[in-house]
């Protein structure tokens, strides 16, 4: 089939695929930014398990395949009475996946705050959290607008995971799967979808290099 | 509090670093309204001292008073007396990504809880009164390395301290600024704030100190008024680091 003729027939669930990756891809990056933000803080506070905690956390999801969470949410979870929704285990993995990336990027973001400043807020009386509040996380997130923009694209491409369960409604990967079940649309079909991965890259990337422009610390 | 109960006294404070004995048997007090410079060679300790006063660093045995009370080990306590001594630094310190205004009113409403309107209001005068009134939208680095410093000041001064700690104010300025620095310093100590400053700036010393103290190797060699210190020095290394620094 070429474009045209699978665009005539499958146009409009190709957008509503799109919609689904871009919901996917928002909530799990809101959800991996927000969590991210706890295991970092948990990472550098004065409590001792919290920080072996938040390492541990960090090495786990940081280093397990995509697909080996998904399996472990859909297959074994179950038999601890933990029954999801498809679509909610695809969203589970692709929040902790990218949740230790996160971590990661503002940890490195944390090590390029000169320590003076920290010792200032301190003799300022700063208690850790204020300093955390009001110095640290806001400075770790402004050095690392750019990897958190990598990020986001990398979250998006994690959705593609939908693809390997039934999931309800597809998202971009798994409609290419359902159409290439259905008819013979072959690479083409993927064409469409990876159209679309490539755009809403272009555009996360341009809005990214915007915001890293517009926060940027002057030293 | 009786009239004589000094505002920061250190009584036979002993702290290491590894083998490294960096500060040995220190006994030193700072009364209301007293101007003490600290001046000794670069390695002789006196960041470590200073810092050891709102413990940026521990101690090893000894005992530091402020107002006469042993200095809290932990927790809000210490936060609490950290915030009642300003602290200046050499290498300024300013938070990079808030505004002049912002710095200095920070821990005013976060640490003690001021009305920001009130505290923004109080830190635009405090900015005047240092001479950086029309930075205060800026950020730091929009600012000269003297600005800066003054701008550090004044963050410190927001918090109505009991005594400023300096350490080493002047030393990461172009010669062309340090003035403006030291007359700021000059004017706070004519005000009557209690100080403790290391520096190297013979002549603000002459002029401002009540006392001098001369570190070397972690102890203090010699203590005395500023004219006594600096025409007859009593010990030899005292002399000869006078020497050296005159030579400069
Ligand atoms: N965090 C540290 N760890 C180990 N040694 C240190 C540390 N900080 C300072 N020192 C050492 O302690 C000594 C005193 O340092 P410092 O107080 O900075 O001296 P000064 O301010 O008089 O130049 C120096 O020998 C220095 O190398
Ligand atoms: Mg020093």
């Amino acid at each position: 089939m070429s474009i045209s003729a699978l665009w005539a027939a499958y146009g409009s669930e190709y957008l509503q695929a799109l919609l689904t990756t871009w919901k996917l891809t928002f909530f799990s990056f809101g959800m991996a930014f927000v969590l991210g933000i706890l295991i970092t803080v948990a990472r550098v506070s004065p409590i001792i398990p919290l920080r072996r905690f938040g390492d541990f956390y960090v090495q786990i999801f940081r280093n397990i395949p995509g697909a080996a969470l998904l399996i472990l949410l859909v297959y074994a979870f179950p038999k601890l009475k933990l029954l999801f929704p498809y679509a909610t285990c695809v969203l589970i993995a692709t929040t902790l996946i990218p949740s230790a990336f996160c971590s990661e990027y503002l940890m490195s973001g944390m090590n390029m705050i000169e320590k003076g400043q920290i010792e200032a807020a301190r003799a300022l009386g700063m208690s850790f959290l204020q300093m955390i509040r009001r110095i640290i996380i806001p400075q770790a997130l402004r050095y690392s607008v750019l990897p958190m923009t990598n990020l986001l694209v990398a979250t998006m491409l994690t959705t593609a995971l939908g693809s390997t369960v039934p999931m309800v409604p597809r998202e971009l990967t798994g409609l290419v799967s359902h159409i290439n079940t259905h008819a013979t649309g072959g690479v083409t079909a993927f064409v469409i979808s990876a159209a679309f991965y490539c755009a809403t890259a272009v555009l996360i990337g341009f809005v990214g290099s915007r915001i890293d422009r517009k926060v940027r610390i002057l030293r | 509090m009786s009239a004589q109960t000094p505002v920061i006294e250190m009584r036979h404070v002993e702290k290491y670093y590894g083998d490294l004995h960096v500060l040995k048997d220190i006994n030193l007090s700072v009364t209301k309204g007293e101007v003490v410079v600290i001046i000794g060679p670069s390695g002789s300790g006196k960041s470590t001292l200073c810092r050891t006063i709102n413990r940026l660093e521990t101690i090893g045995s000894g005992e530091i008073l402020i107002d006469g009370e042993k200095i809290p080990e932990e927790g809000k306590k210490l936060a609490q007396l950290r915030s009642q001594i300003g602290m200046v630094f050499q290498s300024f310190n300013l938070f990079p990504h808030r505004t002049i205004l912002d710095n200095v009113t920070l821990a005013p409403v976060d640490v003690l809880k001021r009305n920001k309107k009130e505290a923004q209001q109080e830190a635009l005068e405090l900015l005047k009164r240092v001479g950086v009134g029309d930075q205060a939208n800026k950020v730091p680095a929009q600012l000269s390395g003297g600005q800066q410093q003054r701008a550090a000041i004044a963050r410190a001064l927001a918090m109505h301290p009991k005594a400023m700690l300096f350490d080493e104010p002047t030393s990461a300025l172009d010669p062309e600024m340090i003035g403006e620095v030291l007359n700021v310093m000059t004017e706070l100590a004519a005000e009557g704030m209690t100080m403790l400053v290391v520096t190297h700036e013979m002549n603000f010393a002459r002029r401002v100190a009540s006392r001098v103290i001369f570190m070397e190797d972690g102890a203090i060699l010699e203590e005395g008024a500023p004219e006594e210190f600096f025409e007859h020095p009593k010990t030899q290394r005292a002399q000869a680091f006078l020497q050296s620094i005159r030579e400069h």
